[in-house]
């Protein structure tokens, strides 16, 4: 008799696990759409329109289109304005497409694997925003829609530079165009006026003036025999490779071959300016957070970021602090962030997903987006806007953009941003290794 | 005399005040890093008390698209969940495993071992495929589900320690007296074994309640628990440290005062039942 | 222990087993078959089955010797302090003084406290410009210059392992402490009577009546430290120059760039190696019941 109650108590439990759990999977599916506990989200005017269509993903009703988006935001403030702009478009569309956004973490650049394990294993997002390094994996695995002929019949098509769509081909590795362009970022060079008054010097004009700049820039200015500015913030971990591509390019070297004598002296440059002491000792893990306290802070005279960052720039030194565009040596090179859009090869309605990525890329939402965020714009007629023109800070990124490029992206390209550059720089810096054969192993990882 | 016991005490707990000030130095940085406006965080010199407190990051939390109550909200229900079903079934087999010998036993408790000794990051494709199969993609029972095959084995491990720690005898007192196992079971080594679930279930919790990969995988805007909103204030142009910090204080507090009114009954095992001989 | 055949032990393990089985079993059986294959979803069109070509590949990998190195390193300090601390923390919080419930609540932070957090705050603290730690040590005089601590490559490693240190005494402390519990208070008293010392007491009482506890936890702990990544990848992701690189941390990074064949057989590789340690541990237990 006991033993039967015992053995009714311990199925009674598990059983009761079981149905709980079956519970929540049968009622959360649908809660799981709509919005609970007062999210402030887009979702809610799509919610209604949604709540039905969410299972499948795409049309409910005839001439009805839900689009799943998936993006990620770099602060609380992008994200809110990414929400208004899909919250726009869903109410001016007038083609009954309904966007439903989908915020995920930037996780240190891990967005692009999430994205890829939820593709691979099924899941049903239709676009997304994009980092054109992860390009050659999607391809490969045919999960992008070829977005060619959709571009080809576009009335914007025009408005973005036909350099910007090469550049796009140059990563889908054919013809075809797999990504859309959607801003860019040129990278250029912040300094302090204040400082550079301390030190005497002007702006410089070449290459060489650079070092020169970095080299009297680093002071010690209250004469207790410890440097207090430093010339140049370098940034040595995960990132730190698009400012250092100017160093290589500077001496004549480039990233088609980076064992050549002018990259390895590009090399020993930067290495030399660490263990000269022109920057300061955190280089070797210092990332953008670093780079950039350390410079608003007053520790570095110069460090190489790009628009996103100027606003608060202007907050914390307001007009003590400018910038000029990465000066020319041998030869002349500044990277070019990017940021897109793809419309995956899962999209059930990639006309009406096409609409919602043209909104973003020339129409008002990249007006919005840019204006918000302060990136270069893609559509040209955005560029020549008095927004763009009256900012010191865009000037020095459109003056960067004739000689600005990318990496070479390649299927390695994100595992080489990731782990090889910034441990074999540090191994470089340290002088664990020499400059000639930290470029042979940059050069062997990358075009293995 | 006086003098003697003084010195004798603060000797005596000169370990622990230098342990909690090793623990919870972190913790109070984190606070004042969540109470001081930016400047301030990268200003010259170092401050220890912030020159201006604000509790603007609070409010962010809350009101903007952080939206951290949701997350709380979420956290808490999966890690309780998860930790009333892996207990449940972690006690069982540790019971089985310690009091009975059987056909299976040794392999099956290396494959709890082993179990765990795999990396997360190499399963998450397949195990996506497996939650979108059954359906329980971006709801609360993937997470679930997920966490209990990860904290049933340590769980056994440390159950079965537990239990091996207690002496045979006290079953065998009961059984002479004429119990059966079951009733043995729930009356005696139950209310001894108190501490030991709840120290378990508060291992089960913990690991659910901090973890990152699955959640990362299985969850959406809605869903998502604490460590997914907390990575998404870390963008490309950097940490943001007030709302993080805040964030970070939030989800400590409450745990702690749970944690509060759960320790007590780790004393309970000195009334329950006393060990005799 | 019951020797005679009965279902009962049976119908006890079967929730836990179908809940693992049915959820983890064929993704783990899934990455076993991948190690023996060239699985890189960069080339997906390269799969194909080779071998032990993996391991040997990662045999001439000196990053895989140094990680692993590293790991042998990361895990006997780590375990070895976070044991220690957490037992003194134990014996501490099991005496009575006012407040005690409320600073066993406080010592549990470090395990309550997100990855994430910690690894930024931990970050932040030993920040070569603006750390609070580097303030303290140049108000003291205890240096002269600010010490990067995470930017070099000899006090990199060192400093994460004072993190994981302090991230994992809670668990020990609270471990041991409910095995405490269950030490009858007799023992103490007839030792009291015959005069015994509190060291005596501590090693010949109170530590034989929890080595079962000690045991599992440590083993517990080194699985779960041997895998750990958040903390170090939060930190510095492996670097400065690959000097915090541990063997979990190498497979994260292969397996996050798709490389997943040589990441599978990485893990396989690593799960032997705590196999072995696992070993005198299982032999201890299975042959005590003999």
């Amino acid at each position: 008799m006991k033993k039967r109650k015992l053995a009714r108590k311990a199925a009674a439990t598990v059983m009761a696990a079981a149905m709980a759990m079956t519970a929540l999977a049968g009622c959360s599916s649908g809660n799981g759409q709509s919005n609970s506990g007062g999210a402030t989200t887009a979702a809610d005017t799509a919610a209604a329109t949604t709540a039905a269509a969410a299972d499948t993903g795409s049309a409910a009703t005839a001439g009805e289109v839900t689009i799943k988006f998936r993006y990620w935001a770099d602060n609380t403030d992008y994200s809110q304005l990414m929400q208004d702009i899909i919250t726009k478009f869903n109410a001016e569309n007038g083609k009954g497409i309904t966007v439903v956004g989908e915020e995920t973490p930037w996780d240190g650049g891990a967005y692009s694997e999430n994205l890829f394990n939820v593709k691979m294993g099924g899941g049903d997002i239709d676009c997304a925003t994009w980092k054109l390094t992860s390009t050659p994996l999607f391809v490969n695995n045919d999960l992008l829609a070829d977005l060619t002929p959709m571009i080809d019949t576009w009335a914007d098509k025009n408005d973005i530079d036909d350099n910007i769509y090469g550049i796009m081909k140059e990563a889908g590795g054919s013809d075809q165009i797999y990504v859309m362009p959607w801003n860019i970022q040129v990278l250029y060079v912040y300094y302090r006026p204040s400082i550079f008054a301390q030190a005497g010097i002007e702006v410089p004009k070449t290459y060489e003036e650079f070092l020169t700049a970095i080299e009297k820039c680093t002071m010690d200015t209250d004469g207790d025999g410890k440097t207090d500015v430093y010339g140049f913030g370098m940034r040595g971990a995960k990132g730190g490779q698009e400012p250092w591509g100017s160093f290589i390019y500077g001496r004549g070297g480039s990233f088609e071959d980076m064992t050549t004598a002018g990259a390895v002296q590009g090399m020993q440059d930067f290495i030399d300016i660490y263990t000269k002491g022109y920057v300061p000792p955190t280089a070797t893990s210092d990332g953008f957070n670093e780079i950039i306290a350390n410079f608003q802070s007053g520790l570095t005279a110069m460090t190489i970021h790009h628009t996103g960052s100027s606003a608060n720039m202007v907050t914390a030194l307001g007009d003590d602090v400018s910038a000029f565009p990465f000066p020319a040596g041998t030869g002349q090179w500044t990277s070019m962030g990017d940021t897109e859009t793809v419309i995956f090869e899962s999209c059930k309605n990639k006309e009406a997903a096409f609409e919602w990525v043209s909104y973003l890329a020339t129409g008002e939402g990249q007006k919005l987006w840019c204006e918000g965020t302060g990136n270069v714009p893609v559509s040209k007629t955005l560029q020549a806007s008095e927004f763009f023109q009256n900012n010191r800070f865009m000037k020095a990124s459109i003056e960067g953009q004739s000689y600005a490029g990318i990496l070479p992206i390649l299927d390695t390209t994100t595992e080489w941003i990731s782990t090889l550059w910034p441990n074999t720089v540090s191994q470089a810096l340290t002088g664990s290794i020499t400059a000639s054969q930290c470029m042979q192993t940059l050069q062997d990882g990358l075009y293995q | 005399m006086k003098h003697q016991s003084l010195a004798r005490r603060i000797i005596s707990y000169l370990p622990l005040v230098l342990l909690l000030v090793f623990i919870l130095f972190p913790f109070y940085w984190t606070f004042i890093t969540s109470v001081k406006p930016e400047d301030e965080l990268y200003g010259a010199a170092v401050t220890y008390w912030p020159r201006v407190i604000t509790f603007e990051s609070y409010k962010k939390l809350f009101t903007t698209t952080v939206n951290f109550l949701a997350a709380m909200k979420n956290s808490f229900i999966v890690a309780s969940l998860t930790t009333m079903v892996s207990l449940t079934a972690s006690t069982l087999a540790a019971y089985a495993f310690s009091r009975y010998e059987f056909a299976g036993r040794k392999s099956l408790m290396c494959i709890f071992l082993c179990n765990n000794m795999f990396p997360t990051v190499l399963l998450l494709i397949p195990l996506y495929t497996i939650m979108r199969k059954l359906g329980f993609l971006y709801t609360p029972a993937s997470l679930v589900l997920s966490y209990t095959t990860f904290t049933i084995p340590f769980s056994v491990w440390l159950l079965l320690g537990f239990l091996n720690d207690l002496p045979m005898s006290l079953e065998e007192a009961a059984l002479v007296d004429g119990c059966n196992r079951g009733v043995a079971f729930v009356k005696i080594i139950l209310p001894i074994l108190g501490p030991c679930l709840v120290a378990t279930g508060v291992y089960i919790f913990m690991t659910s309640w901090n973890e990152y990969t699955f959640a990362m995988m299985f969850t959406n805007t809605d869903t998502r628990t604490i460590p997914v909103a907390l990575k998404s204030l870390i963008g490309q142009l950097g940490v943001q440290w007030d709302l993080l910090t805040a964030g970070g204080i939030v989800t400590i507090i409450p745990v702690c005062i749970m944690f509060f009114f759960a320790q007590k009954r780790l004393v309970e095992g000195l009334t329950a039942g006393a060990v005799k001989g | 222990m019951v020797k005679k055949r009965t279902i009962w032990p049976y119908l006890l393990v079967a929730p836990a087993v179908l809940i693992i089985v049915c959820v983890v079993f064929i993704p783990v059986l899934n990455a076993i078959v991948m190690s023996f294959q060239s699985y890189d979803l960069r080339r997906p069109k390269d799969i194909a089955f080779i071998g032990l070509g993996n391991y040997q590949a990662i045999f001439k990998d000196s990053l895989f010797w140094g990680a692993l190195w590293r790991t042998v390193v990361w895990v006997v300090c780590g375990v070895g302090f976070q044991f220690l601390f957490g037992f003194i923390l134990a014996l501490l919080l099991n005496r009575s003084f006012t407040g005690r419930g409320i600073v066993r609540a406080v010592s549990m932070i470090p395990w309550v406290t997100p990855g994430v957090l910690i690894g930024l705050m931990w970050r932040w603290i030993y920040d070569g410009n603006f750390g609070v730690l580097n303030d303290l040590l140049m108000r003291f005089h205890l240096v002269s210059a600010k010490i990067p601590f995470l930017s070099q490559v000899s006090t990199a490693f060192p400093s994460v392992i004072v993190t994981i240190i302090w991230q994992g005494i809670p668990f020990f402390a609270l471990m041991i402490l409910a095995a405490l519990q269950g030490v009858s208070t007799e023992m103490y008293e007839a030792a009291d009577i015959d005069g015994a010392s509190p060291a005596q007491k501590l090693f010949f009482i109170t530590i034989p009546s929890i080595k079962n506890t000690i045991f599992v936890t440590a083993l517990l702990r080194v699985i779960w430290v041997a895998n750990s990544v958040d903390v170090i990848f939060n930190m510095t992701e492996g670097g400065p120059a690959y000097s915090t690189q541990t063997l979990s941390v190498y497979i994260f990074n292969k397996g996050n760039a798709l490389n997943l064949g040589y990441a599978s057989a990485m893990a396989i590789l690593l799960a032997l190696v705590l196999l072995v340690v696992a070993i005198p541990y299982l032999k201890m237990s299975f042959g005590k019941e003999e």
